[in-house]
């Protein structure tokens, strides 16, 4: 009853904030800037009230704007607009950086079929011994680099099962059975904003700046991002390691077995090799990550090694839904409306590092109740308009990257992301845990990404 | 208020209380329900159903007042809405001519002779609601605490995502 009621609010809503500008002039606005203010401002309401699906806004906002502001719009356009192409909206849903994004899909679910994932982790697990602490630092450790390459959600999922046999384990009262079951979702949770593909929000930051022409390749991203994520657990895992001391003295954590020799197993472990290492390359060879990235689709696909049940159960909403995000971007530059959005305010009186703050806190805060794909589709176009307009001193990859990065550290409550719904649910972890852990780690985000960060990467000249 | 539910078919009382204290580990994310006979089986089925529930596991005796607890699950079976539901006898008397009914007719999934083991009956009914959560395609979440955890984990590794 109560889903079904926010639903009917929620469209309603929608409804009403999408015909006021359209029906209303507003202020100097053109017709289609106001039919774009009318699909955003729907795409926000539906976007933060989940009143409909996050992919169905996705494919709602591709639709709205090949009827009201493409070339084949079934409305009159202003004659001086320079309509943007219906089939380039569509072409959202299969944009290159979309591509790279599936090479990853693609790469995760065979490691998870073939459980190269679980062997890998067991074997990496193996130098950690036997401490509490020690293996706490290298669950978080294994768990972030994995969910690197996997979603955050399935990393966290997997671990979390190996884990919890150690906690049955453990006597009830325990304070170590907490640390564990908080520390995989909150590792899960870093380790995904430290490559392109491994979580949505960045596959957002990079879809629009390629659409502005900016192109940050696989090992760039890393290199901003990957110090972030270092110092970030390290913190994490200091505070889980005092918050929760361990009473048992010794932990065995069991995970994986011999690894699959099959051929489909080999043609992955051969496939996942070249490719990660492609990505990582790029500045030698200088072949895109988003071509790279369809390589392992190819392979695995005429291998035999992926099947179709495997290509039914690709997470192609997640896609779809980066897919409108991008879509979104796309129009609301082609409609104007970011040039009249970022004119609403003086900006130049703000300095980039109020703007940064801003950006940054705001994404965390939106990040923490809604979902962070969500997030960063609604804020990542408005960042990127706020940077391009030359009245503000800050590069549209910085707030970009900013942006993507600060939703990925938004974690401080169960509904914020499915890897601390996932710990939730095993009963061993409260909400006020999460609470103080992710608000410490959202406050350090913060101050990293904020004020650390962009000098540093403007030190190092990482930013195209 | 719980979506899951187990019933218990059971005519004498003190075995019924004794299974429904058994279960009591479940009773956390499960609705436990019992039965007498087939007829107020049938009525606590339409109870779990108009509040919004699922069948997931049946725990029947087979020896009742009226139409037997083979009877009742080979009615369930032929039922599309319950054909998915785990089907477990717990009795001393059926015979082979009954048992092997209820495995070719109602696909039984466990035999549990009486006296029951405790963890037995745990372990059976833990493995049964799991499959039916991953058969179902339910969202496991709810039941990692209190049932197979580890199998929902896994099963929700391949079918969840980052939003």
């Amino acid at each position: 009853m109560l889903t079904r009621h926010k639903g009917t609010i929620g469209v309603t809503l929608a409804i009403v904030w999408a015909i006021i500008p359209l029906v209303f002039p507003i202020g100097d606005l053109s017709i289609e800037g106001r039919r774009m203010l009318a699909i955003f401002g729907a795409a926000v309401v539906l976007w933060v009230t989940e009143a409909i699906p996050l992919y169905a806004t996705a494919v709602l906002i591709i639709l709205a704007e090949i009827v009201l502001v493409s070339d084949e719009a079934i409305v009159h356009l202003s004659d001086g607009f320079d309509a943007p192409k219906y089939a380039s909206f569509y072409g959202a849903l299969a944009h290159p950086v979309l591509m790279l994004f599936l090479g990853g899909f693609f790469l995760a679910d065979a490691a998870a079929k073939y459980r190269l994932d679980r062997n890998l982790a067991g074997v990496m697990l193996r130098p950690f011994g036997r401490s509490p602490a020690a293996i706490l630092g290298g669950l978080m450790a294994i768990t972030a680099l994995l969910s690197m390459f996997m979603s955050n959600t399935a990393t966290t999922a997997a671990m979390m099962a190996v884990v919890l046999p150690v906690s049955a384990s453990l006597s009830a009262s325990d304070p170590l059975r907490t640390g564990l079951a908080l520390s995989i979702p909150v590792a899960a949770n870093i380790g995904g904003l430290g490559t392109p593909v491994g979580t949505p929000p960045n596959a957002i930051a990079l879809g629009r700046l390629a659409d502005e022409g900016i192109r940050i390749d696989f090992l760039t991203w890393m290199a901003l991002a990957v110090p972030i994520v270092i110092v970030v657990l390290l913190v994490a895992w200091v505070l889980i390691v005092r918050w929760y001391p361990a009473e048992a003295d010794q932990v065995d954590v069991q995970i994986g077995g011999a690894f699959d020799r099959s051929r489909p197993a080999i043609v992955l472990y051969a496939t996942f090799t070249v490719t990660v290492s492609l990505w990582m390359t790029e500045p030698i060879h200088g072949v895109p990550s988003t071509i790279v990235g369809f390589v392992p689709v190819v392979v695995l696909l005429t291998f035999g090694v992926m099947d179709s049940d495997d290509l039914r159960n690709i997470n192609w909403h997640v896609l779809w839904l980066v897919g409108g995000g991008i879509a979104l971007g796309t129009g609301v530059s082609a409609a104007g409306l970011d040039v009249w959005m970022v004119g609403l305010v003086d900006w130049s009186s703000l300095p980039r590092i109020g703007l940064l703050f801003g950006l940054v806190l705001f994404s965390l805060a939106l990040s923490t109740v809604i979902s962070h794909s969500a997030a960063a589709n609604l804020l990542i176009p408005i960042g990127v308009s706020l940077a391009t307009a030359s009245t503000i001193d800050l590069d549209p990859a910085m707030a970009a990257v900013v942006i993507a990065v600060a939703c990925s550290l938004a974690m401080s409550l169960p509904v914020s992301t499915p890897p601390n719904a996932i710990a939730f649910a095993t009963g061993d972890v409260a909400t006020r845990d999460l609470a103080r852990t992710g608000l410490v780690l959202g406050a350090l985000g913060l101050v990293l990404v904020a004020f650390v960060a962009p000098p540093v990467w403007d030190a190092l000249g990482l930013l195209p | 208020m719980n979506r899951l539910a187990v019933l218990i078919v059971e005519d004498e009382a003190e075995v019924r209380e004794a299974l429904v204290r058994d279960l009591e580990p479940l009773a956390g994310s499960l609705q436990v329900e019992t039965a007498d006979d087939v007829v107020d089986a049938r009525a606590a089925l339409a109870d779990i159903v108009a509040g919004g529930g699922r069948l997931a596991l049946v725990l029947a005796d087979h020896r009742l007042p009226g139409a037997t607890g083979v009877d009742f699950l080979v009615e369930l079976n032929a039922d599309p809405a319950t054909a998915a539901t785990r089907k477990v006898l717990v009795t001393g008397q059926a015979d082979h001519a009954d048992t092997i009914r209820a495995v070719n007719e109602a696909r039984l999934d466990r035999y549990i002779a009486k006296p029951w083991d405790p963890h037995e009956l745990i372990s059976i009914s833990v493995a049964a609601v799991t499959d039916y959560i991953i058969s179902e395609g339910i969202d496991p979440l709810p039941y990692v605490r209190d049932l197979d955890g580890q199998r929902l984990l896994d099963y929700y590794a391949r079918r969840a995502s980052d939003r």
